[in-house]
């Protein structure tokens, strides 16, 4: 408790700048889909487009607005880990873009590393690392069998 | 040209021959993957799960039917050249599909793309209504139009689709102007017919199977009246020369080897041929075709000059 | 419907398959971005062999167990495992983190047998009189049903609505992205093949609910789920109590859950969420809606069940599936050689009431096989290490937005769009709104132009949109569901103010 009211009374006066990014990124949004619709051949699909993208800014501006008049204070990314984070998406994202390639279970077995040691904070030992490889292995298999074989999915 | 290209069939055609004399019986020696391009529940999935039972019988292997929806077909058209060409994969196509798209749009593949290699029925367009509908004959229908251009409204799959276009091309011929409202998929279309939220509904001879009693068709786009209603005129014969629907078929990636494209041919024109597949989809409103892949250039030729001229016509294409 | 049908349900044969139907649509159902619609779709080739009522049962079971089953990862995973249990996550979830899982997973049981039931109950019933809701829904009625379940966004942020309201209008953006559905443009790709298939709604849901708990799992040496040390026993009775306590929010729901089943163009995912914020909306003050209250989870479970009844109602009796797995059964049944329609309630009567029962069978069954299963999914999600918890959920992620089209675009777009709602999350963004504008967009859209277009060609576009009694019902509906929560917050502040006298004012 005493933790956070530091926190706030430090951040007290200043600007909530992540939500007026956020809001600003949605305005931007709003404005090439105004440009997109202009390339449309047909009105039916140009109407309700056009009419989202004016609610978006819409909306944005007066969120921009309330949170320059009055800034939240519990926004932000937390405490935690980036490398962590980002080695959790960024893996995942790397196995999409080779799996065409290298197929579909060399891929995710590097989003399934990625995650392991980005979730594993209590370091690693040599058993620790064959067990959890192990069980990866296995609930990987598995699961490929049961897509693959049972539910005739066409995995790549 | 035609002739070298007709003597090199020949020749691959004999080769064929001779493989299959020495060891053609291996193909297919593991299940065939088909891919509808489209979600599960529809016509194009319904169709393929008739012939899948028939092709196990026949030829031994599995017809593994799987699905990859999206963009109205184009996200798996697009992708069909990067398949395996060994003949294990083939894919359900769907015309006016394969030609509006590319026409229309840059979806990522061009209708000379679609190695087509056999169209194995399709789905008449009719003019469907509800049984208590003012309209007791087609007549009716354009009386009506004419009295009041633009108000008479009629329920269609999509855009810039079979529907569509017979649409256009319908008012074109009667000279009338009705007022084309797309929902999506038959289905929904089918519904707002139902419920009187149109007046009339351009849909195939499967809503009129599927609905019976409830609804009556005016007319059928067929060269001669369908078996399961021979009450329903053909548009032949009053008149207008509309024949034609939504065709489907299937297709393999370019790079498949002739012989195994025509073997492939040969196989599906074998399910056509069997009394009880026939059977089952006349029941069901379908109307059979049978183009093989040597068939299939000319097809093409005819269907994507139809329905360009209706297309620009209609303003669809830009 | 007499006890000849009911002996019919009862064979071996199709007790047996109707066993393993919900056995299976559980499990498969519990797979995030394995839908009811794919359970039952890889399962008919096999009801080929069989004759038309036992396929209907198998398949019937299947899909009432596949919506279950959706609420165990949306429970222990904050993953809807079908757009149906969206609603679960946002009560489910937090009874989960704070140790309370196994109770969330029971009442998800109970609620869904009681919305099966229900369901089932009216298509015995009442089937031909209540498929004429699916035919007096036009155009127009669908476009207010979706912008009534858009104001539910101010009920559902939490905190800030400005915001909600930017989410919603970022989702119905996200739902116009590629092949246009009705009319014939592709929209937003920006010529890239990777969008040109649109945002596919599971696979967004994959992502912009999962995705951020492991981002947040892996930041932190923290437990997933809280645990009891003390080895408590299991708690199907407390879970009992607290459903028998609510039944009326579960027979309302269930109501509303048939209802909106019957029409064609709705489903599970807009039921769920209307009796959600039904229940909230109608809550007594000492409940917290949201931060896990049973009563949450209890409205969506037994709305999206009670689907499962009513979307078989127009699907039997119309011919016109009522949700997308009933487009697939309804598929199966044609190539069986059986017409669904108004004959097949008259002449293959004895087919329909045989699958009636069969479904009720189905629906009893869940009871127990839920109940076990439910059990068993929490205690492996609680006791498992996170270190092998992350990886494997996240790969079951990657496979399973995967065999939704089988394409690997859904899979870079959920992975992309979680990330990015997991950003939007830190900054009061929620992802639910944003979801919400994603599902009934395309409703919307579609009941717009539909409307526009028939009232233009008739002349009458005002008598269109505020003109039809069902459509005006509906407006009134949406303007008592935003000035509700006004209304109900002054009474409240009232009532705080005659108890608490001057220590309320302070809290504002």
């Amino acid at each position: 408790m005493p933790r956070q009211t530091i926190e706030l009374s430090s951040r007290t006066g200043r600007k909530d700048i992540g939500t007026l990014i956020v809001a600003s990124v949605f305005i931007c949004l709003g404005l090439i889909t105004l440009y997109d619709v202009t390339t449309y051949s047909d009105t039916d699909s140009v109407v309700f487009p056009t009419f989202v993208a004016y609610a978006l800014i819409f909306c944005s501006v007066l969120v921009i607005i309330a949170s320059w008049l009055r800034p939240s204070q519990s926004n932000g990314f937390g405490s935690g880990d980036w490398w962590r984070r980002l080695l959790l998406v960024a893996t995942m994202l790397v196995a999409c873009l080779i799996m065409p390639v290298s197929g579909f279970l060399p891929a995710t077995a590097i989003a399934f590393a990625g995650g392991l040691f980005a979730a594993r904070h209590e370091g690693w030992d040599t058993r620790s690392a064959v067990v959890f490889a192990a069980s990866g292995i296995a609930i990987m298999a598995g699961f490929y069998a049961l897509f693959r074989f049972a539910l005739g999915v066409p995995l790549p | 040209m035609l002739r070298l290209k007709s003597v090199k069939t020949l020749v691959i055609a004999s080769a064929v021959s001779l493989a299959a004399a020495t060891g053609a019986l291996a193909f297919p020696d593991k299940a065939i993957e088909y891919i509808i391009p489209f979600g599960p529940g529809g016509e194009s999935d319904i169709s393929a799960r008739f012939q899948q039972p028939f092709f196990k019988d026949k030829f031994g292997q599995d017809l593994v039917v799987s699905y990859k929806p999206g963009g109205g077909g184009a996200v798996g058209w697009a992708q069909l050249n990067s398949m395996a060409g060994d003949g294990y994969t083939i894919m359900g196509i769907n015309l006016p599909h394969i030609v509006i798209q590319p026409a229309q749009k840059d979806v990522g593949y061009t209708t000379e793309d679609i190695n087509a290699f056999y169209m194995f029925h399709y789905t008449p367009d009719a003019i469907v209504v509800t049984a208590d509908s003012p309209y007791q004959a087609l007549e009716d229908l354009i009386a009506d139009a004419k009295a009041n251009p633009g108000a008479l409204t009629m329920s269609g799959s999509g855009k810039a689709t079979a529907n569509h276009l017979a649409q256009i091309r319908f008012d074109k011929m009667a000279g009338i102007k009705t007022t084309y409202v797309p929902f999506k998929g038959t289905g929904a279309s089918t519904t707002a017919n139902l419920g009187k939220q149109v007046k009339a509904q351009w849909g195939y001879t499967t809503v009129g199977a599927a609905q019976g009693d409830a609804v009556r068709m005016l007319a059928v786009a067929m060269e001669e009246r369908h078996p399961l209603f021979p009450d329903v005129p053909t548009f032949k014969e009053l008149g207008f020369e509309m024949v034609g629907g939504a065709y489907r078929g299937m297709a393999v990636p370019k790079d498949t080897p002739a012989d195994t494209v025509k073997a492939l041919s040969d196989m599906f024109g074998e399910i056509n041929a069997d009394e009880a597949f026939r059977k089952q989809m006349l029941d069901g409103g379908f109307a059979l075709l049978d183009v093989g892949a040597d068939g299939m250039a000319e097809f093409m030729k005819a269907r994507k000059d139809e329905y360009v001229e209706a297309a620009t016509e209609a303003g669809l294409l830009n | 419907m007499d006890f000849e049908h009911l002996a019919n349900a009862l064979t071996l044969t199709n007790l047996a398959l109707a066993l393993f139907g919900v056995v299976a649509g559980t499990v498969i159902g519990s797979i995030p971005g394995l839908s009811a619609t794919m359970a039952v779709a890889v399962l008919v080739p096999i009801t080929f062999a069989m004759t038309p009522a036992s396929a209907l049962i198998l398949l019937g079971a299947i899909y009432t167990g596949a919506i279950y089953g959706g609420a165990y990862s949306a429970i222990l995973l904050n993953t809807p495992g079908t757009p149906s249990a969206i609603g679960t996550t946002f009560d489910g979830y937090p009874m989960a983190k704070r140790g309370d899982g196994d109770l969330a997973v029971a009442i998800a049981c109970y609620a869904s047998v009681f919305g099966g039931m229900i369901g089932a109950l009216a298509l015995l019933l009442l089937a031909p009189p209540l498929s004429s809701v699916a035919l007096a829904f036009g155009p127009v009625e669908y476009l207010w049903l979706s912008i009534f379940g858009l104001s539910l966004i101010a009920s559902l942020s939490t905190g800030n609505v400005l915001k909600g309201l930017a989410g919603g209008a970022f989702g119905l953006l996200l739902s116009c992205v590629g092949v246009a559905e009705i009319s014939a443009d592709i929209r937003l790709t920006f010529g890239s093949p990777t969008m040109i298939g649109g945002i596919e709604v599971v696979g967004a849901l994959i992502g912009l609910y999962c995705i951020p708990v492991l981002i947040d799992l892996v930041a932190t040496p923290e437990r997933h789920l809280k645990v009891d040390k003390g080895g408590r026993a299991v708690r199907f009775r407390e879970g009992a109590i607290i459903a028998w306590r609510s039944r009326f929010n579960l027979l309302r729901s269930s109501i509303i859950g048939t209802l909106i089943g019957i029409l064609p163009g709705a489903g599970g995912s807009v039921a769920g969420l209307v009796a959600y914020s039904e229940a909230k909306r109608t809550a007594r003050p000492d409940q917290k809606f949201g931060e896990g209250e049973p009563d949450g989870i209890m409205a969506t479970e037994a709305a999206n069940n009670a689907t499962v009844g009513g979307g078989f109602i127009p699907t039997l009796v119309l011919g016109i599936p009522g949700t997308p797995p009933d487009a697939v059964i309804l598929g199966a049944l044609l190539v069986q050689g059986v017409r669904t329609g108004p004959t097949l309630f008259e002449g293959g009567g004895s087919i329909v009431y045989t699958f009636i029962f069969g479904l009720f069978i189905a629906t009893i069954l869940m009871l127990p096989t839920g109940l076990l299963i439910g059990r068993y999914a929490y205690k492996t999600i609680v006791t498992i290490p996170k270190t092998i918890l992350v990886p494997s959920v996240g790969f079951m992620t990657i496979i399973g937005t995967f065999a939704i089209r089988n394409s690997i675009s859904d899979v870079i777009i959920m992975i992309v769009l979680g990330t990015v709602g997991w950003v939007l999350s830190r900054f009061g963004f929620a992802a639910s709104p944003i979801v919400l504008g994603l599902i009934l967009g395309p409703i919307a859209e579609q009941g717009f132009v539909q409307a526009w277009i028939i009232g233009e060609a008739t002349g009458n576009l005002a008598g269109m949109f505020f003109g039809r009694p069902i459509s005006l019902a509906i407006i009134a509906f949406t303007i008592l569901s935003l000035l509700y929560p006004v209304i109900q917050g002054r009474r409240a502040r009232k009532l705080l103010d005659m108890q608490a006298g001057s220590n309320a004012k302070t809290d504002d």
